[in-house]
């Protein structure tokens, strides 16, 4: 019984590692699968970047450039293509070094007797230079020579060289799924040759490597044939492939499928922007990030590149078999834009306008404001209570998002002014009321003059007298007043409210966006936590100094 | 990146626009206008002296000589004073009174009404510019004279009125001795003691009285015989004939007597009419010709009377009071305070109160000024005014201005008394308004010629 229960628990045993193991192994696979795509895009770059300064002339400069890429990536065509650059500086020595090394790494090359041709044309240049030197002579003894002559200079090596661009070797990668199967390279040596078929003789045809997947190889310029022949149960495949000089070419074969995949490498102007391949409702997870290259099958795809802030792009494109193609698109920004306003200043609370139109309320403590409006000059107004009211013409821009931090500045009191006016239209008042009885005053004096009726002691004139100087005094006080009122009412030591621009940002990519728990919550979260209904709960606290019960809650 | 702020200049032009109305608002209101208008006004108040305790502006007189016009302003009947101011020239008269000693000297009882003398007859000479102002003791006991010269006479009275004055200084009674005189240079002062029933005049000149005798029946016996008077001049002339009219307002009767100039007297007749006739009495030229014409108000009407008509009437010893005897176109007019259309405040204005005549526009006419002290002016009741008629012919008799003082107090009864002091060839009008213890000179007229009035009447 115990045997069969040992036999029971290790068979469960075996089993779980069995599944810790694949679970290992599956990580394993995906992670040098990821990371040799990158390091294949990163020897590609470092090709490229070489060629380029080889083909502009900077043959110093491109042998910088390959000798770091192959201290980083050991490949034999960063080697020779140093070599080169060498030899189109006349620098002998390091050019045979080189092309020594390449020769020492890579013995099996397709063109490892050019390269020894290469190498015994350098070493021959080179013991020529030395025989044709004039010895070195020492002035020593004598004295009577005459003044010394300087040595001539060694005479230049010549280099026999018909480098030219196309002089650069390339790195070309082979892999077949499943790896291990047989590879044949054929080199057309002939240009009008037919095209190559298996089993023929194929004139204008040479066979330059037979090996095995994955190969990395490095060829020179030139059209190739590559035949996957027949393993184990898969039949045998075929792609021709045409080699530039100083690049990375990739050729991948699914032997399942009895073909080999293409190449597509997506670029845009905007970097990182998301790429799906024939998924247009993007149901699967995204093909990879601009710039991005992949193998992928030959035909028809339909590429979506889609980035926040952008116009979504879809593009065909037409893949054959083993090729290699470059899609390059341009985005175009969306045509609005979003101001994200918060309050610099203490205001509570903020009211946004654009266009005189309301675009929502930002409180304090809340995340800023997202307000969306077409690109372009836009009147912003924001106003709070007891502050000055912002105004301003802001350029939203195209598909970007512009921070604005807006500082309110509290409205400078009108009390004291208010008062003065209050007081200054009272007493206006009164001036005017006394200016009014005045002139009704004179003109019944007046009129009792011109009828004969008027005494030199009349009481009217007196009233009037007295009517008229509280009149003036009274329009003088109110013009105090009315001035000092004015005057507080124009005055405003305060400066206006403000608003300070960030640099505009792009949208938030949702699928790069941070871990939730990292995240401040958005207002829908606030929202939804501040819905929560309102509870009572009753807490029996005690300690050395008591006991009781503590009711706590919220509404 | 753009951002423009455009906050706060509405505000700012808000604020800016509050300055305007008020800045504009800031004008001058002169003070010194009013110091324009009261200057030169055309009525000048009296100043009442402290001296006077009780009344002031119940009567009044003027009198003029050469071309210093003198007038007198009376106090409480019987019981008061009267102060008299210098006129002078032009318009320019002194306000403040150049002697209040006028009855003041125990005892004296001061008239009703008063006289004015161009030229008084003393006891040794004439006097110049002097007011006979009531009876009392004076070096003897008669009519009480002061003049400008500060002298004081009396000249003597007739027994009854003797009795009744002693009576009165013996019993310390008040007692009132009415007193009118004509505008002549040497007047003839008429005088009355209604108390004693008795009435007498002074011919022109004279210092001796005659006594002024009624047939028997006439209505003689009333205490308000003699209550009003005036005396109406037949021309200038210091020898010219007079009607002497004395009133007996409680009978409606106004008696009248004539005189040739001499001592002698006749009753020519007695004026009787409605209700209060001959409550106020006046004299003067209101018609064309030479003489003076009577003036008798009633309760209602005022009544103009040719005097030459008057004084051509014949001795007569009937008792019959009226109109009838009265020559066809005697009565020049009469008309009440409604007669106008324009006029308004009639009701218990005591219309008639005081009557004088008076050439305020210096055309050789009279107009008739009545006193209307109970008129309502400007909402104060009872302030008083004058209305001036001008009835130069008959049914042409109209409604010429109302006057009254410009800061009129409820209660100022102006017109309880009038004169004419004559200045400059016109006559101004000289009212007392005792309720609130005022008088007034008032310089011009509606009827004065642009121009022709001095500073005053601009």
């Amino acid at each position: 019984m115990s045997s069969g229960f040992f036999s029971r628990r290790g068979a469960l045993l075996v089993l779980l590692l069995t599944l810790l193991l694949a679970a290992l192994a599956e990580r394993a696979t995906a992670q040098p699968e990821a990371s040799a795509g990158k390091r294949l895009e990163a020897i590609r770059a470092e090709m490229e970047k070489g060629q380029g300064l080889y083909v502009s002339g900077n043959y110093a400069g491109a042998a910088a450039v390959f000798e770091a890429g192959y201290a980083t990536y050991p490949y034999s065509a960063f080697l020779f293509n140093a070599g080169v650059c060498y030899q189109k500086l006349n620098d002998v020595e390091h050019a045979l070094a080189k092309f020594k090394e390449y020769a020492r790494v890579d013995p099996n090359a397709p063109d490892i007797a050019k390269v020894n041709q290469r190498i015994a044309t350098l070493e021959a240049a080179k013991a020529a230079a030395a025989v044709v030197a004039p010895p070195e002579t020492s002035d020593a003894g004598v004295a009577d020579a005459g003044p010394p002559t300087p040595p001539p200079p060694p005479p230049p090596i010549v280099l026999p060289t018909s480098d030219d661009q196309n002089a650069m070797k390339s790195l070309v990668v082979i892999e077949t799924e499943p790896d291990g199967a047989p590879l044949r390279i054929y080199s057309r040596t002939d240009a009008s040759a037919q095209p190559f078929q298996i089993g023929a003789t194929n004139p204008g045809w040479k066979e330059v490597l037979a090996t095995h997947a994955p190969a990395n190889l490095t060829l020179d310029v030139g059209h190739y044939h590559v035949v996957v022949e027949k393993f184990r149960d898969f039949n045998a495949s075929e792609a021709d492939m045409d080699v530039s000089p100083g690049h990375v070419h990739q050729l991948k074969a699914n032997l399942s499928q009895g073909q080999f995949m293409a190449f597509l490498r997506v670029s845009a102007n905007v970097v990182g922007a998301h790429v799906w391949v024939d998924d247009q409702k993007k149901q699967h997870p995204e093909w990879g990030e601009t710039p991005h290259g992949e193998l992928i099958p030959g035909g028809v795809h339909v590429v979506l590149v889609e980035v926040p802030g952008f116009e979504p792009l879809l593009a065909n494109v037409n893949l054959q078999h083993g090729e290699q193609k470059e899609l390059e698109v341009r985005l175009a920004r969306v045509g609005y834009g979003v101001l994200r306003i918060d309050s610099a200043s203490s205001a509570p609370m903020i009211k946004v306008r654009i266009d005189d139109q309301p675009k929502g309320i930002w409180r304090s403590g809340e995340d800023p404001l997202d307000a969306r409006s077409d690109a372009g000059p836009h009147k912003l107004t924001v106003t709070s209570d007891d502050r000055k009211t912002f105004e301003g013409m802001i350029d939203v821009p195209r598909g970007q998002v512009l921070p604005l931090h807006v500082t309110m500045i509290p409205t400078f009191p009108r009390g004291p002014a208010w008062t003065q006016a209050v007081i200054g239209a009272a007493v206006l008042g009164g001036a005017i009321y006394a200016g009014i009885e005045s002139n009704r005053l004179h003109d019944q004096l007046v009129a009792d003059r011109q009828g004969g009726s008027l005494e030199s002691s009349d009481g009217r004139a007196t009233r009037g007298k007295i009517f008229a100087i509280g009149a003036d005094a009274g329009f003088t006080i109110a013009g105090v007043f009315a001035a000092l009122a004015t005057y507080n009412f124009v005055r405003d030591p305060l400066p206006e409210s403000s608003i300070r621009p960030d640099k505009p940002i792009e949208f938030e990519d949702p699928l790069k966006a941070r871990p939730l728990s990292l995240r401040a919550p958005r207002r829908a979260e606030r929202v939804a936590r501040d819905a929560e209904p309102p509870f009572l709960e009753l807490t029996p606290q005690a300690s050395s100094a008591g006991a009781g019960l503590f009711l706590g809650g919220h509404f | 990146m753009r951002a423009v702020s455009l906050g706060g200049l509405g505000a700012r032009a808000l604020r800016a626009a509050l300055l305007g109305p008020l800045l504009l608002s800031v004008t001058g209101c002169s003070w010194s206008r009013f110091d324009d208008v009261t200057d030169s006004s055309p009525i000048v108040l009296l100043e009442k002296p402290g001296a006077m305790k009780q009344g002031y502006g119940v009567s009044v007189a003027a009198v003029r000589r050469n071309d210093d016009v003198e007038v007198l302003v009376g106090g409480g009947v019987g019981v008061s004073r009267a102060a008299a101011y210098q006129l002078g020239t032009g318009e320019s008269p002194s306000t403040t009174t150049v002697d209040s000693g006028y009855c003041a000297s125990a005892p004296c009882f001061l008239s009703s009404s008063l006289a004015g003398f161009a030229n008084a007859p003393g006891p040794d000479r004439d006097y110049p510019s002097c007011f006979a102002v009531g009876a009392g003791t004076s070096a003897t006991k008669g009519l009480i004279f002061r003049c400008a010269d500060h002298s004081e006479f009396a000249v003597a009275i007739p027994k009854p009125a003797q009795d009744a004055l002693d009576f009165a200084l013996d019993n310390a009674q008040s007692d009132d001795f009415p007193l009118a005189a004509d505008r002549t240079d040497h007047p003839s002062l008429l005088a009355s003691s209604p108390s004693a029933r008795v009435a007498w005049f002074y011919p022109s000149s004279s210092n001796k009285f005659s006594q002024l005798v009624a047939p028997k029946g006439a209505a003689i016996d009333d205490d308000s015989f003699g209550k009003t008077l005036t005396v109406l001049p037949m021309g200038d002339s210091a020898g010219a004939g007079r009607v002497y009219a004395v009133g007996v307002p409680n009978q409606n009767e106004v008696l009248l007597w004539k005189s040739e100039g001499g001592r002698d007297s006749a009753y020519i007749g007695c004026l009787g009419g409605t209700a209060g006739f001959g409550r106020a009495l006046a004299s003067g030229k209101v018609n064309s010709d030479a003489n003076a014409d009577l003036v008798v108000s009633d309760n209602v009407n005022v009544h103009v009377i040719d005097g030459r008509a008057l004084f051509e009437l014949p001795e007569t010893t009937t008792t019959e009071c009226g109109f009838a005897a009265l020559p066809s176109g005697a009565l020049l007019d009469s008309f009440g305070c409604g007669t106008d259309k324009n006029l308004s405040g009639c009701a218990d204005s005591e219309f008639g109160a005081a009557l004088a005549v008076g050439d305020l526009d210096g055309d050789g006419d009279g107009e008739v000024i009545v006193g209307a002290p109970g008129m309502t002016v400007r909402d104060n009741s009872a302030a008083g005014a004058l209305l001036v008629y001008d009835a130069e012919s008959p049914n042409d008799v109209q409604f010429v201005d109302a006057k009254f003082i410009s800061s009129a107090e409820q209660g100022d009864q102006l017109g309880r008394a009038l004169a004419t002091p004559s200045i400059d060839g016109r006559d101004i009008i000289l009212a007392g308004a005792p309720g609130n213890g005022k008088a007034a000179l008032f310089y011009c007229s509606a009827l004065l010629p642009a121009g022709a009035g001095g500073p005053r009447c601009p």
